[in-house]
């Protein structure tokens, strides 16, 4: 591992005048580290600093009603513990534990996973189902946008360069569910994934797919296939087909496309049926 | 509850207190890094030192700096440590570097200027033989090695028989993943070269060492650290001779250890392998059998002909063969060297051969447990090689194994799927080893040159030897370790060897130590050693006599009575008038094993989940029964991994995709199925008390099992390891629900 400075400021204000400081590139963002760790231990990044975010006070997680806002350095084996998760949120609470291992959700957040934009990611595809919106602060003060907006491509977000992911909230509890294929049932990285929800306010369902680059992505075509609160399976076989033709599924090392293509219609029909909406 | 007594090394490690060779130090020590080649294949033109050699403190060491210096006899040692006017693998060492620190010293590592002109790469066995080889293909210089053996009428049996099956199989390449990485750290005082090492084999490391840097055995000290797992992938020198020649240039003690990427870069898989099946049958019998072997050394030099003519004989399985012929090819690739695996290639050919064989059987209409014990070895019968098969428990374990399969799949739910893989190994190699003893009135010490590797064959295997023999507890026996320059020779702790061989010169041994105290007691019947009153004693016939009354004063004064054994072994013949080109291998001992898996599958995804498992194992005799357990439970663990989820994935030109725990993927115990092991003794082997070798042969039948139970859930017939979700996927018919 190269060596670097470790700079842990005591308060967000501090934490962006460093950033601020910095020219890009110089500096890195430290959350749980078990994404970074790995590119600092390969050389894939060499910063001169390393920021670390572990003494601001953003590990918080706020029911408010059915409303859940998650501070992004809040490590995600305390977010899967919270009582009310898989009750309120079952497709995150599935999409947490879908995270490494236990040792590694001790350390792994939200804000880092969701900063560090892997293509693989298990929690974006939930969060984009969930219409989770981020909030940002940076010099200018806080804005707010959606995960949608936020994580561009792989390893690539909407963050200004002195800008730090504060928050993550999650408008409303939803019946949802998350699933994955792996070679590997835990600590593996998915190479297919579905998330599903359906939203009470909308009466509408949200379907994002996963596990191939670019990026996790939302699939609207699927959505509208997925009329009313519990789809029959023939809606269910559409909204498949719609994932089929829309997401842009490619091979890579991990799985072929013809693999991934066959595994979208029963993880999304058990995913529809996990989430309380009939089908298979 | 039985107490199960804790292991000796248990308090040294959990209070950090064993040291590993990852952690070994010496004051004023430098730190060692490697220089790789950047390409697979190329004419290494320039290797420029001078920009590492600017840097304070840094010593670079290139071809140019030690000429000449080949040999050796293990790993890639025929090859010069450092490459020169080309390079055959990506990360082939092509210079090295020390600096006082790791960082100055990657940093060193990564100025060394490197030029290399690419050829063309040859990254596996399609992209060598496209097509499969032909007659003249012996001669190529893709072919490093060839063998060939027929009996009988091959064409002709294959000719009359009633029906002809013929398969192609594929398997990847497994790593090791030991938990240390490799590391070594040197010091060269004068003409003493000396170096701690994590190793499986000091004394064949200090061999090579000597043979490498052209000095003799006597001027080379090779001082065996804690070893944090080998599973094969520390029997041979690696790092011990870049680490001297670092130490002798510097003048300073230098330590270099790989990082674990490096660990999976330089590392010595097993590699993939390609293989022909043609099994003609009559009357529900096999009459004639081909195999043929396509197998990917990569640039290994030394020990190709052995994998291809011992892996070869794993591929007829232990079934006869009235007419049959095998020949293979080891296939040079611009990889790294092969190294052994836990019983190197054999789980990979067990699931071909199994696989293959339950495939006939289906074919032909014929039960395949009874088609298998149809045709499988019984003691007192050939093997195909014209060996005669010693005494075997495998009969006998796949007895066990069938009666439980029956059981599982009449109360299997819907969709579970129960297999049987069956597998067989020969253990306790000739390879020999010695032993000191020495009785004191408190303590019997057995003074000898192995680290105990994790498998407890040392600690608690060698001792559990002397407690049958002698009587003795436990406790009062100390299994003591020395470096090269104190203890007595031993080959190695690999092959399933060191219960069976080292255990048998600590047995001969004792038997020498009792024979002496009986002489000097005026005893005839045999002795045994017992505990009194805090003290060794002597029962005898005619009495008991404390072990102080029977020593001399000057042995009291020095520590006991001295005892020295030994043990070579000897392994049986074949008939050579078989073998018309290169060389095949006879067996040891002749030991099984016979595994029942129930699976559960995902008839959609292709995932396969473990419900439970059992092992049948053949083991002679039991000398621990908490040693040998964990054993079989670990292999287990381990196979499971070569079938279903490990494999090295190279890319065209050459580089190892997955180098790193994220996508090669060893099983969690979230993996490991509920497991019964259960022993067939009685089929007695080589070894103390007729115990056979263990540490390999529970790992060969698994992927065969896993392999047996997915197409008995699901009909799946999957040809290729590891059963990926994604290839049982491919193999089941995707309209079947």
């Amino acid at each position: 591992m190269p060596e670097f400075e470790l700079v842990t400021p005591a308060t967000p204000d501090e934490a962006i005048a460093t950033l601020r400081a910095s020219a890009p590139g110089d500096v890195a963002v430290l959350a749980g580290g078990t994404d970074l760790a790995g590119d600092l231990d390969q050389g894939r990044v060499a910063p001169r600093r390393v920021l670390s975010l572990r003494r601001l006070p953003w590990r918080t997680l706020d029911w408010n009603g059915e409303s859940l806002t998650i501070g992004s350095t809040l490590p995600l084996r305390t977010l899967e513990l919270d009582a009310d998760l898989a009750r309120r949120l079952p497709g995150l609470y599935a999409a947490v534990r879908a995270v490494g291992s236990v040792t590694v959700r001790h350390r792994a957040t939200i804000g880092g996973n969701l900063g560090r934009a892997a293509p693989a990611s298990d929690l974006v595809p939930m969060l984009l189902a969930l219409d989770a919106e981020v909030e940002l602060l940076g010099p200018d003060g806080l804005r707010t946008i959606t995960v949608d907006r936020l994580v561009r491509a792989s390893r690539e977000t909407a963050l200004g360069p002195a800008e730090l992911i504060r928050a993550v909230r999650i408008p409303e509890a939803r019946p949802s569910a998350y699933l994955w294929q792996r070679v590997r049932p835990f600590h593996d990285i998915s190479h297919m994934a579905v998330a599903v929800a359906f939203s009470p306010s909308r009466r509408s369902w949200r379907v994002a797919v996963a596990g191939f680059p670019p990026r996790p992505l939302l699939v609207p075509e699927a959505e509208s296939a997925l009329a009313g609160t519990r789809p029959d399976l023939v809606s269910v076989e559409r909204a498949a087909e719609a994932v089929g033709r829309h997401a842009p599924i490619v091979a890579d090392r991990r799985a072929s496309e013809e693999y991934r293509r066959r595994l979208v219609r029963p993880l999304l029909r058990r995913a529809v049926a996990a989430a309380g909406g009939g089908g298979a | 509850m039985t107490a199960v007594p804790l292991r000796p090394d248990l308090a040294l490690k959990l209070g950090g207190r064993a040291i590993y060779g990852i952690d070994f130090e010496l004051p004023g020590m430098l730190y060692g890094a490697l220089v790789p080649a950047p390409i697979a294949h190329g004419r290494l033109t320039s290797v420029d030192l001078s920009a590492a050699r600017e840097r304070p403190g840094v010593v670079a060491i290139s071809a140019d700096d030690v000429s000449g210096l080949t040999g050796g006899h293990t790993g890639d040692a025929e090859r010069p440590l450092f490459a020169r006017e080309t390079v055959v693998y990506r990360h082939q060492p092509v210079a090295a570097v020390a600096a006082p620190t790791l960082a100055e010293a990657r940093a060193a590592a990564a100025s060394v200027r490197v030029v290399v002109e690419p050829l063309p790469v040859v990254s596996d066995l399609e992209a060598a033989f496209p097509e499969w080889p032909g007659s003249d293909a012996a001669a190529s210089p893709r072919v490093a090695a060839h063998v060939h053996a027929r009996r009988g009428d091959v064409d002709r049996a294959f000719r009359d028989a009633e029906k002809v099956v013929s398969e192609t199989y594929r398997t990847g390449s497994v790593h090791q993943v030991a938990l240390e990485p490799h590391a070594s750290v040197a010091e060269v005082t004068g003409d003493r070269y000396t170096v701690h090492t994590t190793t499986q084999s000091p004394f064949g490391v200090r061999e090579d060492v000597a043979s490498l840097l052209g000095l003799p055995e006597e001027s080379i000290v090779v001082d065996g650290t804690w070893v944090g797992g080998g599973f094969g992938g520390k029997g041979a020198s690696f790092l011990e001779a870049y680490a001297l020649l670092l130490a002798r240039a510097s003048g300073r003690p230098v330590r270099l250890a790989l990082s674990y990427r490096e660990e999976f870069l330089l590392g010595r898989t097993t590699l993939p392998a390609v293989v022909r099946f043609e099994t003609g049958v009559t009357g529900g019998r096999i009459v004639a059998r081909r195999v043929r072997l396509l197998l990917d050394v990569g640039t290994s030099l030394p020990g190709r002909d052995f994998a291809t003519g011992y892996s070869i004989g794993f591929l007829l399985g232990p079934y006869t063969a009235p007419a049959f012929e095998v020949e293979g090819y080891a296939v040079r690739t611009n990889k790294p060297a092969f190294g052994p695996h836990r019983a190197p290639f054999a789980p990979q050919c067990a699931f071909m051969v199994e696989s293959h064989l339950e495939h006939v059987a289906r074919e032909v209409g014929r039960d395949p447990v009874a088609f298998r014990r149809d045709h499988l070895w019984r003691e007192g019968m050939a093997t195909p090689f014209g060996q005669t098969v010693g005494p075997f428990g495998l009969p006998s374990a796949l007895d066990s194994a069938a009666e439980l399969a029956a059981r599982w799949r009449r109360d299997r739910p819907e969709g579970h799927g129960v297999g049987i893989g069956v597998g067989f190994w020969s253990t306790g190699t000739g390879a020999g080893g010695e032993a000191r003893l020495r009785l004191s009135p408190e303590t019997l010490t057995i003074l000898q040159g192995e680290r105990e590797i994790g498998s407890g064959s040392v600690l608690v295997g060698l001792a559990a030897v002397a407690e049958r023999r002698s009587g003795l507890p436990r406790g009062r026996i100390r299994v003591e370790y020395a470096d090269t320059a104190h203890a007595p020779y031993d080959a190695g702790v690999f092959g399933s060897r060191t219960v069976g061989a080292l255990g048998r010169a600590v047995d001969d041994a004792l038997v020498r130590l009792l024979a002496t105290l009986a002489e000097r007691g005026g005893a005839t019947a045999p002795l045994s050693l017992a505990e009194e009153g805090g003290e060794i004693v002597v029962r005898g016939a005619s009495g008991t006599t404390p072990v102080r009354a029977l020593l001399t004063a000057e042995e009291l004064a020095g520590g006991g009575l001295a005892a020295e054994g030994k043990h070579y072994g000897r392994s049986g013949s074949i008939d050579e008038s078989l073998v018309l080109d290169g060389t095949f291998y006879p067996y040891t001992d002749f030991t099984g094993a016979a595994h029942v898996a129930e699976v559960d599958v995902d008839r959609e995804t292709g995932s396969v989940r473990l419900v439970r498992y059992a092992a049948f194992q053949d083991v002679g005799t039991v000398i621990d029964g908490p040693a040998a357990r964990a054993q079989v439970e670990g292999a287990v663990a381990m196979g499971l991994g070569a079938a279903l989820t490990e494999e090295a994935i190279w890319s065209e030109d050459g580089r190892l995709l997955n180098a790193g725990l994220v996508d090669y993927r060893i099983p969690t115990i979230t993996e490991v199925p509920p497991l019964d092991v259960t022993f067939v003794e009685g089929f007695l082997g080589a070894g103390p008390f007729g115990a056979k070798g263990l540490g390999e042969p529970p790992i060969i039948p698994v992927p065969a099992a896993v392999a047996s139970a997915v197409r008995d859930a699901t009909g799946a017939h999957v040809t290729e390891l590891p059963l990926t979700p994604e290839r049982v996927a491919r193999a089941l018919k995707p309209n079947e629900p």
